[in-house]
């Protein structure tokens, strides 16, 4: 079983945002859209992704609606709002400040010695 | 906007349409498991296998339902309505016991709010003034004289000469009598210095106070209180200006008091605190300008900000020292104390003591509620067990079972709150006479947020240790058999409270037997005087008529004649003072004739009639008392009691002695003493009587004095001849305080049968809880070891025998509960002492028969399980084991 440990802590939340950005899915295609996009690096579990929706859902941030499958079956699908847009702008500039951060720092490590 | 209403929405559908969510979640963890099967057939898996795989992923189906509850923020509350749902169905399952241990808690609960509200009352409440901790009593003292009152002309250099205080003030009481309209009455009036109302932070409703210049023009302005303005002048605001009539001379009214105006209790002539004063008129200082021996002057002031009173006392202190140059009396010294301290010391102890006797009463009641939720633990076991084993975490269970005791204890505060409103108002009506701040006792948010607060930590309390015991119970014992050792450490936890209770029971049981034996010691005691058929009042001759000192002493000459010759009537008399009614005249320095003047020869000062000690009942025990023959023009005479008599004359006869209160006495100055009386105290529990003496009413008269008529007729009957006899000498006389003296004798008890009532009260509930327990204790014990007991008898035990091992388990418990319990007693026996007469903390009368009260009761507590023991057939009691 794969854990939320696969993903880089609090970035589920981003991952989850970003993904609606494009249009609105439900838990299922969430999961799969961030594993295959990522070429199956990022594991979603369902353990970490519908509280994570549920979280997200409670902070006004994506909303929910039920709607049929292609498969004919009931699926509950998330909408980003627009207060989730903003919230993904920041969560975005944070991690891109995060990341620029993490990346100095490797770089100016000195070369390990041979 | 939309956002926050959005989130509103998804808090309140969680909440309140829980199922519809659940559900949803539900669809939705379906959806996604379709899903993941569908993707395995594609990758080629078979049905089953692909169902499998995907349930693989998915994970703790009920872990995810529970983090998605954690999302949505509410599970605590869901999880704490769901606890509640559980813990009152399960307690309704067993109605009895829940009903026993929500009375018992009410009990206490409720008795400890009834007297919280008392002490917040009294105790916690600030004194209805402004900044009430800037105000203070002042009053001289010497030796003798804890608490004098003080002169009009010291008051005057204490007024002129302080530097710490924003205000001082001065009253004595003067009550007068109202006429103008039907029958004249007397009110309870003070005689005020200027700004008494200011120094108070008090102002009128209408009108003014009294400025310096009503100080000098012989009073004649009054103030009314608003229950005089509405009760005697219908409220009319055209009062203020106009004139009324009291003591038979016109006062013109300048100002109103409003609602609510404390009287802060004074100690002279007292009259008790709160909105006990009609009317007050200025003082007069023009009077006497040279006297400097008559103390009668009730003292206040106002610290200046940041002053303490200690710094006052020093400040009075060094003006004593000056105003000692320039008088020339010595002996006296300022005491300066907070007016609070003033007002609520003397009952401080009491309260403090019923605070403690409930708090241990509480305690009792929790120990007992802990035990039975042992014993309902231990029948619980299995339920707990099956739980745990299902998957509850440790803690879960624990804040299961915390959520039952907490609203058992709830409960039991919410049914005590009932009992507190009604007992209240019962220990209101209970106080004893005169109890300070009476009427700002009530049930407020205070003690509901005290006996909240007592309700939680109840539930805490006698919840948290058979809560943590029960979730500790062994999972496979108690699934597979009986879980013995469990069973085994709760019996021991369970005969650990039992211990408690029996000892904090007896340390309540040994206060009460304290109290009890203590008032059977005052009733015991001689009060000197006999309190059986004689009726009292007051009578106060108004100044206008009364002038004239002759004038005064005639009237009440043929007030008491006339009593003595009407049938039903044995003898009356009169007298400036009352046995045991509070004596608070004064008391003067003397000196005795051939001896040298040592300003330490102190006594009180008393007027009495001829027959006012034959009235009373109080025992001539040399010389002789006042005769028709000690007139104005014969020698000056006084009659000393006991204790004068010893103190300053041992092993000497009093009698035919000479005193005097000149600094340098001529002839016709030294007063000879002709008889001695029996001690009368000040109060039955005084530890001493203070030296005193009797003038001779017709050689030194007062206008206000007490009738004392003692009677053969009846009560009702004597009152009436009274009142007759006092409007035959003046239709206009007022008679005021019309007691009978068994009633002022029994008023003087109460302090002492108040509390000794409501510590034998809780005492005796604490008792019955004891003993339950004690009874519950081993009940369960003899329904463990039924089919031990089946194999003695089948071995050839008798009853008896098992009656004494069941018995003497139970005593030996009881017995070290005792023992604790008394060690116990004795050391916080100190506390009690003060209010204790005539018995010492460790008194051996009480301990014993605390100590035998508790093993009785805890015998017969282990008695009837005993029996049952003994009753059952050892065949069946072993069969069913």
């Amino acid at each position: 079983m794969s854990k939320s440990s696969d993903l880089i802590h609090g970035t589920l939340d981003l991952l989850i945002l970003n993904t609606l950005a494009l249009q609105p899915q439900h838990g299922w295609a969430i999961a799969k859209r961030i594993q295959q996009v990522s070429k199956e690096v990022l594991q979603v579990s369902q353990g970490a992704l519908y509280p994570a929706l549920h979280r997200l859902e409670q902070q006004g941030w994506i909303r929910s609606d039920w709607t049929v499958t292609e498969g004919g079956r009931d699926a509950k699908c998330y909408t980003l709002t627009k207060a989730g847009r903003v919230q993904l702008q920041k969560e975005l500039e944070q991690w891109e400040r995060m990341s620029n951060a993490v990346g100095l720092v490797i770089r100016m490590a000195p070369e390990p010695s041979a | 906007m939309s956002r926050r209403l959005d989130i509103l929405r998804l808090r309140w559908r969680s909440l309140f349409r829980r199922d519809s969510v659940e559900r949803e979640l539900d669809k939705e963890l379906a959806f996604h498991l379709a899903q993941q099967i569908e993707e395995n057939i594609a990758h080629g898996m078979n049905p089953r296998e692909a169902r499998e795989a995907a349930l693989r992923t998915l994970g703790g189906y009920t872990q995810i339902q529970e983090d998605c509850r954690d999302m949505r923020r509410t599970n605590f509350i869901e999880t704490l309505a769901g606890d509640l749902r559980y813990a009152i169905r399960s307690l309704r399952r067993t109605p009895a016991f829940t009903a026993i241990i929500v009375l018992t808690l009410a009990l206490s609960i409720g008795a400890n709010s009834a007297i919280f509200s008392v002490i917040q009352g009294v105790l916690l409440r600030p004194l209805p003034y402004p900044q009430p901790d800037r105000l203070v009593r002042i009053y001289f003292q010497s030796d003798t004289q804890p608490k004098f009152p003080l002169n009009p002309n010291d008051f005057l250099d204490f007024r002129h000469r302080n530097r710490t205080f924003e205000s001082v003030a001065a009253i004595t009481r003067h009550d007068v009598q109202l006429s103008g309209s039907g029958q004249p009455v007397m009110l309870s009036g003070f005689l005020v210095s200027a700004g008494y109302f200011h120094m108070l932070g008090l102002t009128p409703a209408r009108g003014r106070e009294f400025g310096a210049d009503d100080e000098l023009q012989r009073g004649r302005s009054v103030i009314l209180s608003d229950r005089t303005w509405r009760t005697r002048f219908s409220a009319d605001p055209a009062i203020l200006g106009r004139t009324i009539t009291l003591d038979q001379v016109p006062f013109s009214v300048v100002g109103i008091m409003p609602a609510g105006v404390h009287h802060p209790g004074n100690n002279f002539h007292a009259v008790s605190d709160g909105e006990t004063v009609d009317v007050w008129c200025p003082f007069d200082f023009g009077e006497n300008p040279k006297d400097r021996g008559s103390h009668y002057l009730d003292v206040f002031g106002r610290l200046k900000p940041g002053v303490s009173p200690q710094q006052a006392n020093t400040d009075l202190s060094a003006v004593l020292a000056q105003m000692k140059i320039e008088q020339g009396y010595l002996g006296w010294r300022v005491y300066t104390l907070p007016l609070f301290q003033e007002t609520v010391g003397r009952m401080r102890n009491m309260l403090l003591l019923l605070l403690g006797s409930v708090g241990l009463l509480l305690l009792i009641a929790c120990v007992n509620a802990a035990n039975l939720l042992l014993a309902r633990a231990s029948a619980r076991v299995r339920e707990i067990a099956v739980r745990s084993a299902l998957g509850a975490a440790r803690s879960r269970i624990v804040r299961q079972l915390l959520t039952e005791s907490m609203v058992i204890a709830v409960a039991g505060a919410a049914l005590g709150t009932l009992l507190a409103v009604g007992g209240v108002r019962v220990l209101v009506a209970c106080l004893p006479a005169g109890f300070p701040r009476a009427s700002q006792i009530r049930l407020d948010s205070g003690v509901f947020l005290f006996t909240l607060m007592v309700a939680v930590l109840t539930g805490l309390l006698f919840g948290l240790v058979p809560a943590i015991t029960a979730s500790r119970a062994d999972l496979q014992k108690s699934l597979s058999g009986r879980g013995e050792t469990a069973a085994g450490r709760q019996s021991r936890l369970r005969n650990l409270l039992v211990v408690g209770e029996t000892a904090l029971a007896c340390v309540l049981l040994i206060g009460a037997g304290l109290l009890l034996h203590s008032f059977v010691n005052l009733l015991r005691t001689d009060p000197g005087f006999r309190p059986q058929q004689v009726l009292t009042a007051s009578i106060s001759l108004p100044y206008e008529q009364y002038r004239e000192v002759p004038k005064r002493v005639q009237f009440f000459q043929h007030l008491t004649a006339a009593l003595q010759n009407t049938p039903g009537i044995a003898t009356a008399g009169v007298g400036s003072d009352l046995p045991w009614t509070g004596y608070d005249g004064n008391a003067d320095g003397y000196r005795i004739e051939g001896r040298p003047e040592d300003f330490k020869t102190t006594a009180r000062y008393h007027i009495a009639s001829p027959d006012y000690f034959r009235a009373l009942g109080i025992p001539r025990l040399h010389g002789r008392s006042f005769t028709d023959r000690d007139t104005a023009d014969a020698l000056p005479v006084a009659v000393i009691n006991e204790s004068m008599a010893n103190r300053y004359w041992p092993g000497e006869d009093a009698v035919g002695k000479r005193i005097s209160f000149m600094y340098h006495p001529k002839e016709k100055d030294w007063i000879r003493i002709i008889g001695v009386v029996r001690d009368v105290k000040d109060q039955p529990d005084s530890s001493w009587v203070r030296p005193a003496f009797w003038l001779a009413h017709a050689q030194e008269s007062d206008r206000g004095m007490y009738v004392v008529v003692r009677f053969t007729s009846t009560p009702s009957a004597a009152a009436a001849q009274l009142r007759d006899a006092v409007r035959q000498l003046n239709p206009d006389l007022a008679v005021a305080d019309v007691r009978f003296m068994d009633q002022i004798a029994d008023a003087a008890f109460s302090s002492q049968r108040f509390a000794l009532f409501l510590v034998a009260l809780f005492a005796a509930l604490a008792l019955a809880l004891a003993t339950f327990g004690m009874y519950g204790v081993i009940s369960y014990s003899v329904n463990r070891r039924m089919g031990e007991f089946g194999l003695r008898m089948a071995l050839g035990a008798r009853p008896w025998d098992l009656t004494r091992m069941i018995v003497g388990q139970g005593l030996s418990l009881a017995a070290v509960g005792a023992a604790i319990g008394l060690g116990s007693a004795l050391a916080l026996g100190r506390l009690l002492a003060s209010l204790l007469y005539g018995v010492r903390p460790a008194d051996p009368v009480t301990l014993i028969a605390v100590a035998s009260l508790a093993l009785t009761t805890a015998a017969i507590a282990c008695y009837l399980p005993a029996r049952r023991a003994t009753g059952a057939d050892p065949l069946r009691s072993l069969r069913s084991e």
